[in-house]
């Protein structure tokens, strides 16, 4: 199967900084792909680099185009939104839909305008006059109402209340995910969005630390709950992180730890986030918390 | 195609309410002016008669009328697309829209040309009919209240229907004349508001002065001021001199009368010595600084300016 993305040594540049460096993952159709990292570690460059806002090294090919020198053909299946609160503050919702049908292609007014019912922002009112959630909403449905084969969300629930993130959420799996299209989200709400990903990119500094699916997730980390009494051997085994969890303390392998040290604790089910820190924080940051 | 078109509407829909003010605003100016002031007097030819605009024939009132709101319309939708135009390279990025528009799946080059169009020509192209259409209107509304709607019925129309139209495609192709002499310095301008923002105006305001104050006077041949001042005088040329009308002998209103089947060719043989003009070196130049400039304005935004 042809993956949707793939990059081989993807780097970009913006002068002597190095944004994104030598990335090399694919992502598949039919995936909802987590795009996690600090700020500033190079999600959003990731984002303009694969739809061709980004001049980049190395090898990159999403939908099997070259997004920097079909930047146009490819926008014409990819639902991009770059960032919220970025629509044209002169428009009436009513416009952006009109522009947006005699400039998109696969995009459907008629299904817009049908999202748009489920929010309470009127097609007559003007992006200024909305607040922030309900321009996120709206630029929501605008891009929600494409009928594309990839959807590239930066943060696009920033700004919105917890009800309207998860009818955001609901939407997406419910109504647009159809097992062959695929979407890459960024946000900084992990742990709302663990339970809709089937798979996890991890950036740090402009690199990638991880590539991998939930199910591999589980397989490959080990996370342990144990007492005050075991930490000095947990400690010896090396762990990728430790933390503290209600009632005691845990540590996060990457791989089976030792029988000896499995024997000290309790297994846990790592989470999205333990695992976020554990690969996206300096190791001397664990070290001087004294976890 | 399509896509160019709605580019277009999104101009319009963008600056509708300005251009609405800009086309009906000298149509309304002048017909109240008409109607109001009693002692509002008219010019035919120079020195040679100064009439009331109330003992004008009809046929007078109709022609000074739709030259005078066409010639004030354009004037204004020119001076107000010079002052916009620097702003547009950037207006996206003051209202954070950028990355919106840059999301869709448009060409830069096509999205810059779609507004240089809409901005550019169709702006100005729309003032001129508008300030046709304008003209007539406000003569039909002054001649009914001052001589009554049988006078303004009874004019020649058919004779005025081909005049107007004969201004309309005179006027047209003097724009298109015009705004390529005249797009090198626009896109220029452009191009550094692009960089700059509003810093743009000012700095090539500055280095205009400086080339044409100081380095002119250094350099054997001056270059700067001739660089601004052709295109500017070769557009106004196109745009304001009517050689054609003024080659008719018109001493009276009774001449401008009898002069009027004469009109719509004079109107049109402006422009044969207005295309020929175009064979030159400079006009070259000037399309190469244009291209420069929009190549540089495409640059910008792919960039992501």
């Amino acid at each position: 199967m042809d993956p949707l993305i793939q990059a081989r040594g993807l780097t970009l540049r913006y002068g002597r900084k190095t944004a994104l460096d030598d990335l090399s993952f694919d992502v598949l159709k039919g995936r909802v792909v987590g795009l996690l990292g600090h700020n500033g570690a190079g999600k959003t460059s990731l984002m303009k680099a694969l739809v061709g806002l980004a001049p980049t090294e190395g090898s990159l090919s999403v939908l099997g185009l070259a997004p920097r020198q079909q930047r146009v053909q490819l926008l014409e299946s990819v639902a991009y939104i770059p960032d919220v609160a970025i629509l044209p503050r002169w428009a009436q919702v009513s416009q952006l839909i009109e522009l947006m049908s005699g400039l998109h292609p696969r995009f459907s007014a008629e299904r817009a305008r049908s999202l748009l019912r489920r929010t309470s922002v009127g097609l007559g009112d003007k992006v200024k006059t909305l607040s922030k959630g309900m321009v996120v909403q709206v630029h929501l449905a605008l891009v929600a109402a494409i009928d594309a084969r990839l959807m590239i969300l930066d943060e696009p629930t920033l700004g919105l209340d917890v009800l309207s993130r998860k009818s955001f959420y609901e939407m997406l799996l419910d109504e647009w995910c159809d097992g062959e299209r695929s979407v890459l989200i960024s946000t900084h709400q992990v742990e709302e969005i663990e339970s809709l990903l089937s798979d996890v990119l991890m950036l740090n500094e402009g690199k990638l630390v991880l590539a991998i699916s939930l199910e591999d997730i589980d397989r490959r980390f080990v996370a342990l709950g144990h007492d005050p009494a075991a930490a000095e051997a947990i400690v010896a085994a090396h762990p990728l992180l430790r933390y503290r969890v209600q009632g005691g303390s845990a540590a996060l392998f990457d791989g089976p730890p030792p029988e000896a040290v499995l024997a000290l604790g309790q297994r846990l089910r790592p989470s999205l986030v333990d695992l976020f820190m554990a690969l996206t924080r300096q190791p001397e940051i664990a070290r001087t918390q004294g976890l | 195609m399509n896509q160019f078109i709605m580019l277009m509407r999104r101009e319009w829909m963008q600056h509708r309410i300005g251009w609405g003010v800009v086309m009906l605003a000298p149509t309304l100016l002048l017909l109240l002016g008409s109607l109001i002031d009693d002692s509002l007097q008219i010019n035919i030819n120079d020195k040679v008669q100064l009439m009331a605009l109330r003992q004008a024939p009809p046929l007078v009132i109709t022609g000074l009328l739709v030259m005078a709101v066409t010639g004030l319309t354009l004037a204004l939708a020119l001076l107000s697309m010079t002052f916009q135009l620097p702003g547009l390279a950037w207006r996206d990025q003051q209202d954070g829209s950028a990355e919106f528009w840059t999301s869709l799946p448009v060409g830069h080059a096509k999205a810059i040309a779609a507004t240089l169009f809409t901005q550019i020509l169709m702006l100005p192209w729309l003032a001129i009919i508008v300030g046709i259409i304008g003209g007539l209107v406000a003569a039909m509304l002054v001649i009914t209240a001052i001589h009554g709607p049988l006078d303004w019925l009874t004019q020649p129309w058919g004779l005025l229907a081909l005049a107007a139209l004969a201004l309309l495609l005179r006027m047209t192709v003097a724009l298109l004349v015009a705004m390529a002499w005249l797009s090198p310095l626009l896109l220029l301008t452009m191009v550094a508001s692009a960089w700059l923002r509003r810093w743009g105006v000012p700095v090539v305001a500055a280095l205009s002065l400086a080339g044409t104050l100081i380095l002119d006077k250094r350099l054997p041949e001056p270059l700067v001021g001739p660089a601004l001042w052709l295109p500017t005088s070769e557009a106004l040329h196109a745009l304001l001199y009517f050689n054609g009308v003024r080659a008719l002998e018109v001493h009276s209103v009774q001449d401008a009368i009898e002069q009027l089947p004469r009109l719509p060719l004079s109107l049109l043989a402006d422009l044969p010595p207005m295309l020929g003009a175009l064979a030159t070196p400079a006009f070259v130049l000037a399309l190469a600084g244009a291209a420069l400039g929009f190549a540089l304005l495409v640059l910008r935004r792919k960039r992501g300016a």
